[in-house]
């Protein structure tokens, strides 16, 4: 195991020596962001906030087809339920911040679950149909059943309370408080890819018989991503119950599922920190498009098709897609060079960072 | 028990809708490997150009055959402009799809508005018939029933019987092997595409007539189809027909026992098939 995660680390170096240096670009852009805006009650809410659930969100989709190639079109519907979760505990029941979060969390987290429970054995293309059709389940669900999600007036209003060390209710702080979650969630995803627990997702994902042959129980494994990913789906929906004051059926609508599915497509469907680049171009296109076309879904969806014809690892790969098409033309140039056997891992390269092409008997 | 019958019946005409959309979406899938997403956007682009032309000519079959010709090239299009070069990658071709019924949706939006349209059908068949036991039934209903079986008929007769069925079913098996037979395989797999929106299209009209077209149906068409296919086996023709009556019965019934969670039952009927069956009713296993 040792040896895998040396390996990774060198084949991961040469790639990424400079990365660090634009995380902290970004990071320090998101963070001097609320005082360089020239409308910040404006900019901060409609973009700021809302690039960073979607982005938490789509982050959990982008985890689980980057760690076990696997799409899921549930991860709104999680969030959505999360949603739920901390809307029924506050308005319903008068419970408090610190009840209603952890029950909305874990609400989101065990839907998740039920949910691997009956996909994870599918996959590729099953999958993504049977979590896009459970996810229609919730919706339906959630815009009848009146005595829980009160249909489909929702549950309003889920004020953003006052903390104490810090009082959600300013646009500011709020803002400061998703970035911290965002931030946290990342090194999160991170952390878990890679843990043991994770480079055995990514073999699995790799070779389900070869390990399955070595004795892991892939359907576990499998369905504890799944899991995981549904937490950090659930942190996004906390974020989003906050900031749109209230939770009706529009959040698990089709509508949503596909905000995030083109979230993390234009961010970069293998790339972790891409999805929030794609977040905030969906984002600014909701609002800057009305200004010259109403037709802002077909601008979307023009965005979507040109990325997945053109780029299909998203912004976020683009530079990496750039970086092997030059080493493609230098490899044309100079064919001697690589011949040496070292070359061999950059092969395996491509599928790591591409939508996982499904794979059906 | 007259009651049960006429649920029965009603179950098993939306069940001809079903199958009609979703004989479409397991025929590409049987034959390519892949779903389009794109579906739901034939089904209600297809029951407004049947609107428009029914509307115009006053002649419900023209309507149905320009909504399917125009749709079903529509398809085609598609197939060769965006799908052909990466037919093999599954999940690409369903997000390109996805995008197109993105796009797709939001145009019919801005085209055909936003009000509920239904395709008229002329007088001589707003009639009722005299069945025993139920009494009166829609005419139109069960005509739209005897259509379904026709087509589904049709379909397993010409992808089993007939020379194109079974290059097709060849193309499949080995695409390279049967393209260096001299077929002109890209052209089977497009004219596949075509058939399986002009289904789809079809199904628009007839879905048309008998409820409102609306926004979203789109959507929700797609599900059901999806939903179909799940139940009864991807790929399988009469898995589709299996999947479509028992989606179209639980529905009803459910709407008659218990409305409110009419389409969670729907839905739980997948997920129950799914505990049981992965593959589907008639799916083969992989």
């Amino acid at each position: 195991m040792t040896k895998l995660v040396e390996f990774t680390r060198t084949r991961r170096s040469g790639l990424s020596r400079y990365i660090w240096i634009l995380w902290i670009a970004a990071l320090g852009a998101a963070i001097v962001f609320p005082f360089v805006v020239d409308r910040p009650r404006f900019w901060l809410p409609n973009i700021g906030v809302r690039s960073l659930w979607l982005g938490i969100i789509a982050m959990s989709l982008v985890f689980l087809n980057r760690y076990i190639g696997l799409l899921s079109l549930a991860q709104a519907t999680i969030a959505g339920i999360s949603a739920y979760g901390v809307g029924y505990m506050m308005v319903t029941r008068g419970q408090g911040f610190f009840v209603a979060v952890p029950v909305g969390i874990l609400a989101g987290t065990l839907a998740g679950f039920l949910v691997a429970l009956i996909a994870a054995r599918t996959k590729a293309i099953y999958f993504l149909m049977i979590t896009l059709a459970l996810g229609q389940v919730f919706y339906s669900y959630a815009s009848q059943a009146i005595e829980v999600t009160n249909a489909r007036r929702g549950l309003a209003p889920i004020i953003k309370p006052n903390l104490g060390f810090i009082d959600l209710g300013t646009i500011t702080s709020f803002y400061y408080f998703a970035l911290a979650l965002a931030v946290i969630c990342y090194l999160l995803c991170r952390f878990v890819a890679a843990t043991t627990f994770g480079l055995a997702l990514q073999g699995i994902r790799d070779s389900p018989e070869r390990m399955s042959a070595l004795g892991y129980k892939i359907n576990r494994y499998r369905i504890a991503a799944i899991t995981f990913a549904a937490f950090i789906a659930s942190i996004g929906g906390v974020v989003l119950v906050f900031d749109r004051a209230q939770v009706d059926p529009n959040v698990v609508s089709l509508g949503s599922t596909l905000d995030i599915l083109v979230v993390a497509v234009i961010g970069g469907i293998g790339s972790l920190g891409g999805v929030f680049i794609g977040a905030i171009i969906v984002t600014m296109l909701d609002n800057f498009a009305q200004d010259f076309t109403d037709r802002y879904m077909t601008l979307t969806g023009i965005v979507f098709i040109i990325v997945l014809l053109f780029a299909p690892a998203g912004i976020g790969g683009i530079g990496k897609q750039a970086r092997r098409v030059i080493d493609r033309r230098r490899k044309d140039t100079t064919p001697a060079v690589m011949e040496s056997p070292q070359q061999e891992p950059s092969a395996a390269l491509p599928t790591d960072e591409a939508i996982t092409k499904g794979k059906q008997q | 028990m007259d009651q049960f019958l006429l649920i029965a019946l009603n179950g098993l005409t939306l069940a001809a809708v079903y199958f009609l959309v979703a004989s479409g979406l397991t025929l590409i899938f049987g034959l390519m490997r892949v779903i389009s997403m794109a579906h739901g956007m034939s089904y209600l682009l297809g029951g407004y150009i049947g609107y428009e032309i029914v509307r115009q000519t006053g002649n419900w079959i023209l309507g149905a055959l320009g909504a399917a010709i125009a749709v079903g090239l529509l398809g085609l299009f598609i197939h060769q402009v965006l799908i052909r070069r990466f037919q093999d990658d599954d999940m690409r071709v369903a997000l390109v799809t996805l995008g197109i019924s993105l796009i797709g949706t939001d145009l019919m939006l801005a085209v055909f508005g936003g009000t509920a349209t239904q395709v008229p059908i002329p007088k001589d068949f707003q009639i009722g018939l005299d069945l025993p036991v139920i009494g009166q039934y829609p005419l139109i209903r069960l005509l739209i029933l005897a259509v379904a079986i026709v087509v589904g008929v049709g379909l397993t007769l010409f992808i089993n019987k007939t020379r194109f069925g079974s290059i097709v079913r060849a193309g499949v098996d080995d695409s390279q092997m049967t393209s260096a037979t001299g077929v002109n395989v890209r052209l089977v797999f497009g004219l596949i595409f075509l058939l399986g929106s002009a289904l789809a299209a079809f199904a628009g009209v007839v879905g048309g007539t008998l409820f409102p077209l609306l926004p979203g149906q789109d959507g929700s068409y797609l599900l059901f189809s999806l939903v179909v296919v799940i139940v009864g086996g991807m790929g399988s023709v009469p898995g589709a027909a299996i999947g479509a009556v028992l989606v179209g019965l639980v529905s009803q019934f459910a709407l008659v026992y218990a409305p409110t969670y009419s389409l969670v039952l729907t839905f739980a009927l997948m997920v129950i098939v799914l505990a049981v069956r992965p593959q589907g009713i008639l799916g083969r296993a992989s």
